[in-house]
């Protein structure tokens, strides 16, 4: 079988050398045998032998019949012509065997020579009495008779070794035919046994070549079946582009006949809508520079047209193969309108799920927020029930409740954190904190905790203490809170341990400690996840929804941190915190709000408190009024505008979501009026705390906001600012050397002495401050008094806050930058005031 | 050359002496040497055509140089024509059957008398010979002219010491 391997070219190549020796050896065989068999028939054409036999036979005789003669003669004279003529024949016979050619072999045996010479002597030897005269010859003729007999023996011996000497030569000559008989014989066999070989190689051949004729038949028919039955067309093009053979699914797809495909030019009739010179350009470059498509150039997609105009994406799969005339270009074209459909629905259910889970944690956003109005109501009652006389049993039910309640606070803010982290509305802030305060608060939040469980609870730094940093001190006070949260839970009669540490100059470490029941090794890599509550009885034990660590998770990532833990069952965990740290310019301003201390400036207020939940204005309203405020209420908004177009008030906490008229609309109302209160500050009582609507709420004039359920202390501290910086305590415009020339003294000393009030409240307030709207508030109010002193440099500086604070982004430099003026500009400030001490 | 122009002259004197040729064989004078009996037109003693060496060398003598397997070396052989002999005779016989002296006798086809063809020689190398040289008439044949005048059959043809022909009808 010749197959297309490497090595069968040199095979062939041997083949053929053997072949061609095999015939020139036949040929030179052939050539030799002939010649020999030629020579052999030439040999036997021409005789060069007499009739042997017949001479030695002849010898015999012709002596015998001189012999006779001879005695013939004895008895009767007239004999003697007749021993003349007899002797002269047998003469002539032995002459003719001295000198003959023919009978050279015969003389070369001695025996035979011997012989003649004999019988040649007794001749010579009897010439002269033969052709003497009659009557001598009659008287020698008893001698001549007795000399012929004495050669007797002689004649016999040349006619039997002549004989011998024949028989050897015919022998020979014999041997030699045969000889040349047997190799042409073999000849013959070798020759018929190569033509039979030939003759078996030529049928072998042409087995061959007719089951390779089947085999390329079958192969053809194949293909042909395969082309006809694919459901994808398959079209043939020369170099051209031109359509040299299309299948039966070709037909299909675009309509045309075979007669109208074949010669067209494949881009123009099928694929009108392309741009032949882009396409030529682009994905059928190849063609152009006529060479084979590139693995990556091979599948395309183009826009097809079929005869009766139906417009369709296909995918086109193209490669260049030999051809009888040059390359053609083989493409497979598969009409995938079907699947762009499909990628098309695929698409849109894709979205159209995104946009459900949005939905969903929308929902549970607000559905968590909603929850928390209620429990506003439930903790605020139970706070104040605390203010009044109680049984020591009913002290006890309401610490029951309140924990409960707090605990049920907790889970909702887990889910409305998880809901925020979700949502994506979740960034790290950055602000200057000072490490050391942060964890004094935690320790001061859990220590009742703490207390409760029997814990022990402090912290202490691991190495040198770190002073200010700048980082988001909430989401990590949060997470530091859950994890000692944890820690006391699970710890019974323990202690928990707080240590944080610098690791070299830009990593924070807190590590929260604990002696408690600990986790065992394969828990430890699934805390962080949602849900996980490592054991029931822990779940149980702790209470939870198995958020809070898959939270701090989130918000340490957020702080681009890391959390881990670690734990040994029965000997306790630990649980570390790593934050990269960034050492902040300067110390901490100012002191924050303390969480149960009227603010500085706190004084008693006229407020107006809308809201329509009658349990929520009646804690409201108790929590004012237990300050010192005056509290006047309204059921709804509508009420609320009423009441502000009556009286002023100094400030008007309004609720949300109300019926009749909501917050958002009363607020606008009130501002957009003329009334008393178109300057008042409102603050939004609310359980929504997304971004987008507290910027709705400032929109509508409500600058300021405070979470539900209201925090006892963030009510206090928000009114001690609100009342410290009521609009008509702002100074005149005027600069402070102008005061000082036409001002009494005393005046200026009460305006100087607000001043630094409301600029040392300003420095310590501003980086705590959350709301963007409040912050650009009073930083245009602080910017009225600066220019009011003649403080260009202070005033732009909070100019600059207020635009950034209104475009959403926390002006933390500035802010920075105000704390660092201040300081400089304060003393003089303050030596004005001592100057014009009374 | 000269064969052919001698052959050429004993033509024409041949055809010069055509109506000589119808007339009766001269006899011999001399000892006779060779008898022709059998289907020939022309005799001189009682149905038998004797020839005598000088009637044979009136008969347009040829010469064959050629060698014989019976001799040593080139020789040469004068004699008549053996068709030239048949003419003589008017011959019509399609077989010659020759004897010799010695009794051995041989049939010869008359296809063999033709011109170049076989001769009745009776000088060998200008001699004549004798009958102990295989005289004194030899029947040769221009061996050396052609492979087909070298077979035995062509050999025992030539005979020797040739005294009588009998043509055979």
């Amino acid at each position: 079988m010749a197959s297309l391997g490497t090595g069968t070219i040199p095979r062939r190549i041997g083949g053929a050398l053997a072949a061609a020796g095999t015939i020139v050896l036949a040929a030179a065989l052939v050539l030799w045998i002939v010649t020999s068999a030629l020579r052999e028939i030439d040999d036997l054409a021409t005789a060069s032998s007499d009739d042997v036999e017949w001479s030695l036979a002849q010898l015999d005789v012709e002596y015998l019949r001189l012999r006779l003669a001879l005695s013939e003669a004895q008895r009767d004279p007239g004999a003697l012509d007749a021993v003349r003529r007899r002797f002269d024949v047998f003469y002539s016979r032995i002459a003719t065997l001295s000198s003959g050619e023919v009978y050279s072999e015969l003389r070369a045996d001695a025996a035979f020579d011997g012989a003649l010479e004999e019988v040649r002597a007794f001749l010579d030897a009897s010439i002269p009495a033969i052709d003497a005269g009659d009557a001598a010859l009659r008287a020698a003729t008893p001698d001549l008779a007795a000399a012929a007999a004495d050669r007797t023996d002689d004649v016999r011996t040349l006619t039997l070794s002549g004989l011998a000497t024949f028989v050897d030569m015919a022998e020979t000559r014999r041997e030699q035919v045969m000889e040349t008989l047997s190799r042409m014989a073999a000849l013959l066999l070798v020759l018929f046994a190569g033509l039979a070989l030939l003759a078996f190689w030529l049928l072998r051949l042409n087995r061959l070549s007719a089951s390779r004729a089947r085999l390329i038949e079958q192969t053809g028919t194949r293909m042909r079946t395969i082309v006809e039955t694919s459901l994808d067309a398959i079209l043939v093009t020369d170099e051209a582009g031109r359509i040299l053979e299309s299948n039966r699914a070709a037909r299909a797809i675009f309509g045309y006949s075979e007669e109208e495909a074949r010669g067209a030019d494949a881009l123009s009739l099928l694929f009108p809508d392309e741009d032949p010179e882009a396409a030529r350009e682009g994905a059928l470059q190849f063609l152009e520079s006529g060479r084979r498509p590139d693995p990556a150039e091979q599948q395309f997609e183009l826009m097809g047209r079929s005869k009766d105009g139906r417009a369709f994406p296909v995918e086109l799969s193209v490669d260049r193969a030999k051809g009888p005339d040059g390359p053609v270009y083989v493409s497979f074209i598969r009409d995938i309108s079907r699947r762009k459909l499909a990628e098309e629905g695929l698409t849109e259910a894709r979205d159209k799920a995104l946009a459900g889970e949005k939905a969903k944690a929308e929902f549970l956003a607000v559905m968590s927020h909603e929850m928390r109005t209620p429990l506003n109501g439930l903790l605020g009652s139970i706070q104040l029930m605390r203010d009044t006389d109680l049984s020591q049993r009913q002290a006890g039910l309401v610490d029951t409740m309140h924990g409960t309640g707090n605990h049920l606070l907790g889970l909702i803010n887990d889910v409305l954190d998880l809901s925020k982290y979700e949502a994506g509305k979740l960034t790290a802030e950055t602000r200057v904190f000072d490490p050391a305060r942060l964890l004094d608060g935690v320790v001061e939040t859990t220590a009742s905790l703490a207390a409760a469980n029997g814990n022990a609870l402090g912290w202490s730094w691991a190495g040198a203490p770190v002073g200010p940093l700048k980082g988001d001190a909430r989401r990590l006070r949060q997470v530091l809170l859950n994890l000692v949260g944890n820690a006391l839970k699970f710890t019974r009669g323990g202690a928990v341990e707080i240590e944080a540490e610098a690791l070299g100059n830009d990593l924070l470490e807190i590590r929260v400690i604990d002696s408690g029941i600990g986790i065992s090794p394969e828990d430890l890599g699934r805390i962080f996840q949602d849900f996980e509550t490592v054991d029931s009885s822990y779940a149980r034990q702790a209470g939870g929804t198995g958020l809070g660590l898959g939270i701090a998770r989130r918000l340490v990532e957020i702080m681009g941190g890391r959390i881990g833990a670690e734990s040994e069952p029965g000997e306790g965990s630990l649980f570390w915190v790593r934050l990269p740290m960034v050492a902040a310019d300067q110390a901490v301003s100012g002191t924050p709000l303390a969480a149960d201390a009227p603010g500085p400036g706190a004084r008693p207020l006229s407020i107006l408190l809308v809201e329509d939940n009658e349990i929520n204005r009646f804690v409201a309203r108790e929590m004012l009024q237990s300050d010192g405020h005056e509290v006047t209420e309204a059921v709804n908004g509508q009420a609320g505008v009423e009441w502000a177009e009556r009286r002023r008030f100094d400030v008007i906490l309004m609720d949300i979501s109300m019926p009749v008229m909501d917050g958002q609309e009363a607020a606008r109302r009130i501002r957009s009026g003329s009334g008393p209160c178109a300057r008042t500050p409102i603050v939004a009582v609310t359980a929504h705390a997304l971004p987008e609507e507290v910027a709705r709420f400032r929109e509508a004039g409500m600058e300021h906001s405070i979470s539900k359920p209201i925090d006892r202390a963030a009510l206090s501290r928000i009114m001690a600012l609100l009342g410290d910086t009521s609009p008509e305590a702002a100074p005149a415009t005027a600069s402070l050397a102008a005061l000082k020339d036409g001002t009494d003294p005393d005046v200026l000393r009460r305006l100087v002495a607000k001043f630094i009030g409301e600029m040392d409240a300003a420095v310590a307030v501003f980086p705590d401050e959350d709301d963007m709207g409040a912050l650009a508030a009073q930083a245009h109010r602080q910017a009225g008094s600066c220019a009011a002193f003649g403080l260009g440099e202070l005033r732009e500086t909070l100019a600059r806050i207020e635009t950034e604070a209104k475009e959403g982004t926390r002006p933390d430099r500035e802010i920075e930058a105000l704390a660092d003026l201040w300081t400089r500009i304060r003393p003089g400030f303050v030596a004005e005031l001592e100057s014009n001490a009374p | 050359m000269i064969q052919l122009l001698r052959a050429a002259s004993l033509a024409a004197f041949a055809l010069c002496a055509g109506p000589v040729s119808a007339q009766e064989l001269p006899a011999p004078t001399g000892e006779t040497l060779l008898t022709v009996t059998g289907a020939i037109a022309r005799t001189n003693d009682e149905g038998a055509a004797l020839f005598d060496r000088a009637m044979l060398e009136g008969l347009e003598p040829v010469t064959i140089e050629t060698e014989t397997i019976w001799t040593e070396g080139p020789q040469t052989f004068t004699g008549v024509s053996l068709a030239r002999l048949m003419d003589e005779l008017g011959g019509e016989g399609e077989t010659l059957m020759a004897t010799a002296i010695n009794d051995y006798a041989v049939e010869i086809p008359a296809g063999d008398a033709v011109e170049g063809g076989a001769i009745v020689a009776y000088l060998n190398n200008g001699e004549p010979m004798s009958v102990r040289g295989k005289g004194p008439l030899w029947i040769v044949y221009p061996f050396d002219a052609s492979p087909d005048y070298r077979t035995e059959a062509i050999y025992s043809r030539s005979i020797w010491q040739l005294d009588r022909i009998d043509v055979l009808p």
